[in-house]
């Protein structure tokens, strides 16, 4: 449908235009508010990215530094949440490099069709019904995060911009700067394989 | 799986996600009530987006957010002091 990188237009949201101006006449308080806008959202991206808890710390300390330190030549063409989340994105991808590891590859349509043909044998367990006992939903947590953990790196960025922090798939072709199209495509083997992922786990013997 | 099953498949994601035509819609859901491999993957499908995101939330702990507002105020302020 649309192969080009999308081109957005967007009401910005005056909290930040007010905080933003602020921040550029000397406030303090106004840096601080901002970080409390958006610390949360930006260190969750970042572990869900990294899995480990100080580079998600690390990666957040990095945007918020980069933000401010290029926050007078930012135009608000863009959400200010949408602007950090790219600059996020890109701390996230030299962390990676940085650490030399996790190759990205592909996720073949194939390996995930097969399963289909077998009777659709799934076991996700009904979101409403999540376990109320504690120990039960941490163990469900971890199966969660170790799936979500390992889909490849590329796809699992697109999954956490769309499903995790509700980015339409536009924004999340403007913040990692590819095609719509890729940005569907991902998304839908990434959902996939996921499914798939929390199946075997709880064929393995996880929780029931 | 069916040529028709195949032509579906793909599309699933932009199907839950509202983003086909509504013809293309009302063919997926005819195809649907037809065949029950189908509608049980577009269900549960929906269910792991709606699972990942009640059970994948986190929390920036009190001292990691203290941590990241100090280093960050150090950094602005040497900066800052060196012009």
């Amino acid at each position: 449908m649309h192969q080009e990188t999308a081109v957005l237009r967007h009401e910005f949201d005056p909290i930040d235009r007010e905080l933003i101006e602020s921040f550029k006449a000397g406030s303090s308080e106004a840096m601080e508010r901002l970080v409390e806008r958006y610390e949360n959202r930006i260190f969750t991206f970042g572990l869900k990215m990294c899995g480990h808890r100080q580079d998600a710390e690390d990666i957040a300390q990095e945007t918020f530094l980069s933000a401010f330190r290029h926050l007078d030549r930012f135009r608000q063409e863009t959400p200010l949440k949408n602007w950090l989340f790219k600059i996020a994105a890109r701390a996230c991808f030299r962390k990676r490099r940085k650490k030399k590891g996790e190759p990205d590859r592909e996720i073949s349509i194939e390996s995930l069709r097969h399963e289909d043909g077998n009777g659709g044998d799934y076991f996700i367990p009904d979101p409403d019904e999540s376990p109320h006992d504690a120990v039960l939903r941490l163990e469900l947590k971890t199966i969660i995060d170790n799936s979500i953990r390992s889909l490849p790196p590329k796809y699992r960025m697109v999954f956490n911009l769309r499903d995790m922090e509700g980015f339409s798939t536009e924004e999340a072709a403007q913040i990692m700067g590819i095609s719509i199209q890729l940005v569907k495509t991902r998304l839908h083997r990434a959902r996939l394989f996921l499914r798939d992922k929390i199946t075997a786990a709880y064929r393995e013997g996880g929780l029931q | 799986m069916t040529d028709n099953c195949m032509k579906h498949f793909e599309r699933i994601s932009e199907y839950l996600d509202g983003e086909l035509d509504p013809a293309t819609c009302i063919e997926i859901e005819r195809h649907m009530a037809e065949c029950p491999q189908c509608e049980n993957c577009v269900e549960s499908l929906k269910r792991t987006v709606a699972l990942c995101r009640k059970m994948g939330g986190e929390k920036l702990a009190p001292d990691e957010a203290t941590r990241i507002r100090e280093k960050l105020r150090e950094c602005l302020f040497r900066e800052h002091k060196a012009g």
